[in-house]
């Protein structure tokens, strides 16, 4: 009886003794929604924190009525430092809350910061255990403080608006874990969307605007080297079999005007090939599309005027790949097609040899195109013609 | 401890002995007034004992007693007195032909010993004493004020049987017969409590019962030696394998048709006079979810109210838990909209998750166990401030969130799933404890409380059957009424609790057909 009752106390005593040690009660918290990466012109990281602002229940009926900015409870925050992590600190010294930083799911970095290299600083994400893998990295055109200071009148924060950007897949959709394997691949080429200011409208506040992806940027060894627009972006899903989202428009010969065709199914295949010195892919692509607009008298019943339309529409994704691979192949000289990773996978053994001067040889590479594209969905009702 | 055991031993020992040795245990005299003085003795200062003495034909001396409010006057004067007294014929008296031919009442019991005289007489059969006898006659003329049938109140169903188990021992036996028709079905009387001597019917079906069971279940009942039986709960607490445990190891049920059935799976119900539970042994701790009901509904209903009544078991025991673990150390486990609305809401609170959900639950505990206890004239009053405590005005007064206020609510409600009270009230209760620990070590405490009860449950055992049967030990054919409720020509076989058992219940392939038509 007596050692039930003294092992019952040393029971609680442990209890007590631990302290609740990781306590954290939401009131002592800054909730981190979004992530600003800048360089200064003295070359120190600034860190700009998008933090939720609690309004307290007493603050709920005011939100009812009140629209456009008095939606948006965020603060913005800034430090600075010689690292990330001494940014960090400083800006801890700010702020009266603990950080946390496990809601940040928008990481913008500056156009400047990028062209100086973003691998080291990108290691305080991947180490610290808060921040997810899964957050959205976004290049961002001008400073990205000024990105996430945006005060969007449909989303709550404008980190809300990133986080749906790329949610659509319009573009480039790349995620912290995404960008770590992109790092560590092959190539060593990365690429990541742009955002930008879209121009604000009359008569609104200066913040009242929203950012949107309009290209993408090319990093290689962690370092921005350029970008490709939208068009070509789409191309790069294409090879890397990404695709999502996209209509093409073609104008068939013989036809008198447009028809416009969004996609219900792609699927790329790159076959590599290896014959002596010379390196070749094959770029093979099955696509499904349904027209959602016709222009011309065309009625797309007949089979051959079917025909012809997936012919067009097989020439135009062509053309466009071929457009992409210009860029990307001449110009940039940056794999970011994944060309490294198919060649590595069908020949481990020669790819070593390869992989030393990829940059040059992968300008030399032969890319030839196999597309398939079935138009599955013509359509009945049309308008008069 | 020990000396002190042995003690009590003793004195329990010397009790029982002065018990025993008391005189009314003596056979009947043959003399009337010698019997007379004795009950007279006996039955001193108790006023509700009526002893009338007539001549039977005007000669032979005869006493009838009986306890007022407890016999049937009425029936007692044409029947008996009426006869008796009237008829001048009679000379030369002779017990045997007299009740035989005059006494116009279906049973009559001969008693020989003054214990008997008090046994018949405190149930309420007067007893008739006559001259020069040496026994005694208890009329069956007993009646006293007994409730009628009623729907049980803490069983409700939908669909299924409206009536319920009264006070009255007779009463539900005769609804247990009026089920099970066959004279398999046994009832063994048998009395309990030194004062009360409370009448406890175990009752069984020969051969679908375990003898092993019976047998255990005689010896533990045989083991009790108090004072009183008031209610099923005092052999239930006497006669269960785990005393420091909280979960209930007995079934209890008002039903009758749920007694039946757990008759007819092999179970033991017993029957105590004077509450309207009865006891089913063994039980599982699956069979605490099942309700009556699971049985009348279609088996695919009845699988889906089994699993929300398992997932609102769980939510019942770990939501406020699970709230207060992941909003003091998981932040990052709630989806970022949700938790920037929780911490809106929190941000005026004062205390703790902790503090406040102990606050919250505290205060809902008390407004039940202050609603069942209410007059009905104030019951309102409690609503109303019920309403207040738990709701907007809390929220307003910045004590809790208004997530915690939703936390409390659905857990009041998820604890009201299960239909066994006496399963619910344990969940209830060990829902503080868990939400200590989550609040100390955030959900590896949560994580521990629930290992600390599984470990608990596997080892209770119901009568020799492992508590948590079917689940663990796995067996495979009694999970078809466990998981799930499978139609009941799929139930073909009776759960197996311990040992040999009568295993089919049913003819095989009864799966209705139309190619099993009628017509042949």
């Amino acid at each position: 009886m007596k050692r039930s009752i003294a092992i019952c106390f040393i029971c609680m005593a442990i209890m007590l003794l631990t302290g609740c040690w990781d306590r954290r009660e939401t009131n002592d918290l800054a909730i981190i929604t979004g992530v600003a990466l800048d360089k200064t012109e003295e070359g120190l990281i600034e860190l700009t924190v998008e933090i939720h602002s609690p309004g307290g229940s007493g603050n709920r009926s005011e939100m009812g009525g009140d629209s456009g900015g008095g939606k948006n409870k965020t603060i913005l925050q800034t430090g600075k430092g010689v690292s990330l992590a001494d940014a960090m600190e400083d800006l801890d010294e700010k702020l009266s809350r603990q950080m946390l930083w496990s809601h940040a799911e928008a990481i913008v970095i500056s156009k400047a910061f990028a062209e100086t290299g973003i691998r080291d600083e990108l290691d305080f994400f991947v180490r610290h255990p808060e921040p997810r893998l899964r957050s959205y990295i976004f290049i961002s055109d001008g400073k990205a403080k000024e990105i996430i200071a945006l005060r969007p009148s449909l989303e709550r924060s404008s980190s809300e608006v990133l986080i749906k950007l790329a949610e659509s897949e319009v573009l480039m959709k790349v995620t912290l874990f995404d960008l770590m394997e992109m790092l560590k691949g092959e190539s060593g080429t990365s690429v990541l969307p742009m955002v930008a200011k879209s121009p604000r409208e009359q008569g609104k506040a200066v913040l009242e605007t929203v950012s949107y992806i309009n290209r993408s940027a090319v990093l290689k060894q962690g370092k921005m080297i350029g970008s490709i627009n939208d068009q070509l972006t789409r191309g790069v899903l294409w090879f890397r079999n990404e695709i999502k989202e996209s209509i093409v428009t073609v104008k068939p010969e013989e036809a008198d005007g447009y028809i416009s065709m969004d996609i219900l199914k792609g699927r790329t295949v790159l076959i590599p090939e290896m014959d002596g010195h010379r390196l070749k892919m094959t770029v093979k692509i099955e696509m499904i599309d349904d027209v959602i607009q016709n222009q011309t008298d065309w009625n797309l019943k007949e089979l051959e005027k079917l025909q012809m339309l997936e012919a067009a529409l097989a020439q135009k994704i062509e053309q466009r790949l071929t457009d992409t691979l210009e860029i990307v192949q001449k110009e940039l000289k940056a794999d970011i097609v994944g060309f490294a990773d198919e060649f590595r996978r069908k020949y481990p053994e020669k790819w070593k040899k390869e992989k030393a001067d990829w940059e040059e040889r992968f300008a030399t590479v032969e890319v030839t195109f196999d597309i398939e594209a079935e138009v599955l969905r013509t359509g009945r009702g049309s308008a008069p013609q | 401890m020990r000396v002190f055991y042995r003690k009590r031993v003793k004195l329990k020992k010397n009790n029982r002995d002065q018990h025993n040795d008391a005189q009314h245990l003596k056979p009947l005299y043959s003399d009337l007034e010698q019997n007379l003085e004795m009950l007279h003795m006996l039955y001193d200062d108790c006023s509700d004992v009526v002893f009338r003495s007539f001549l039977i034909a005007g000669k032979t001396k005869a006493q009838l007693i009986y306890i007022k409010g407890m016999a049937n006057i009425e029936e007692m004067d044409s029947n008996v007195l009426t006869p008796l007294m009237n008829n001048a014929e009679y000379s030369a008296i002779n017990a045997k032909s007299l009740i035989e031919q005059k006494l116009s009442v279906a049973e009559v019991t001969k008693l020989e010993s003054f214990n008997a005289c008090i046994e018949q007489l405190s149930i309420g059969n007067p007893i008739l004493l006559l001259e020069n006898e040496q026994q005694g006659y208890a009329l069956g003329l007993a009646k006293w004020e007994k409730r009628s049938i009623e729907e049980p109140t803490g069983e409700l169903v939908v669909r299924g049987p409206r009536e319920g188990f009264t006070e009255t021992v007779e009463v539900n036996t005769s609804l247990l017969r009026r089920k099970i028709r066959s004279p398999q079905l046994k009832m063994k009387s048998l009395k309990l409590g030194r004062y009360t001597q409370t009448t406890i019917i175990l009752a069984y079906i020969e051969d679908l019962a375990n003898e092993t069971l019976l047998e255990e279940m005689t010896q533990r009942l045989s083991r009790i030696d108090i004072d009183g039986i008031l209610e099923s709960g005092y052999i239930e607490e006497l006669i269960q394998d785990h005393s420091y445990s909280p979960f209930p190891q007995v079934l209890i049920t008002e039903r009758p048709d749920t007694a039946v059935s757990s008759l007819l799976e092999g179970r033991v119900v017993l029957i105590i006079d004077g509450t309207p539970f009865a006891l089913i042994a063994p039980t599982t701790f699956f069979a605490l979810f099942q309700s009556a009901e699971d049985h009348y509904h279609n088996f695919m209903i009845s699988t889906a109210t089994r699993w929300l009544r398992y997932l609102f078991c769980l939510i019942s025991l770990l939501l406020p838990s699970l709230y207060v673990a992941i909003i003091t150390y998981h932040q990052e486990m709630v989806p970022t909209t949700l938790l920037l609305t929780m911490i809106d809401s929190r941000e005026v609170v004062p205390f703790p998750a902790l503090i406040e959900a102990l606050l919250m639950e505290i205060t809902f505990e008390g407004l039940r166990e202050a609603g069942l206890r209410l007059p009905k004239q104030v019951g309102a009053a409690v609503s109303i401030v019920g309403a207040l405590v738990i709701g907007q005005a809390a929220v307003d007064a910045g004590l809790v969130s208004d997530h915690m206020v939703m936390v409390v609510a659905i857990t009041g409600i998820a604890s009201f799933t299960v239909p066994r009270y006496n399963l619910a009230i344990p969940i209830r209760m060990l829902r503080f404890p868990i939400m200590l620990l989550a609040g100390t070590f955030g959900l590896v405490g949560i994580m521990t409380g629930l290992l600390a009860i599984m470990t608990h449950l596997s080892t209770l055992r119901s009568f020799g059957v492992p508590y948590l049967t079917p689940i663990a030990p796995m067996k495979g054919k009694d999970m078809k009424d466990t998981l799930i409720r499978a139609p009941l020509w799929k139930l073909n076989t009776r759960p197996h609790f311990t040992g040999d058992y009568n295993e089919y219940r049913q003819a095989a392939d009864q799966k209705p057909d139309f190619d099993k038509g009628g017509e042949e």
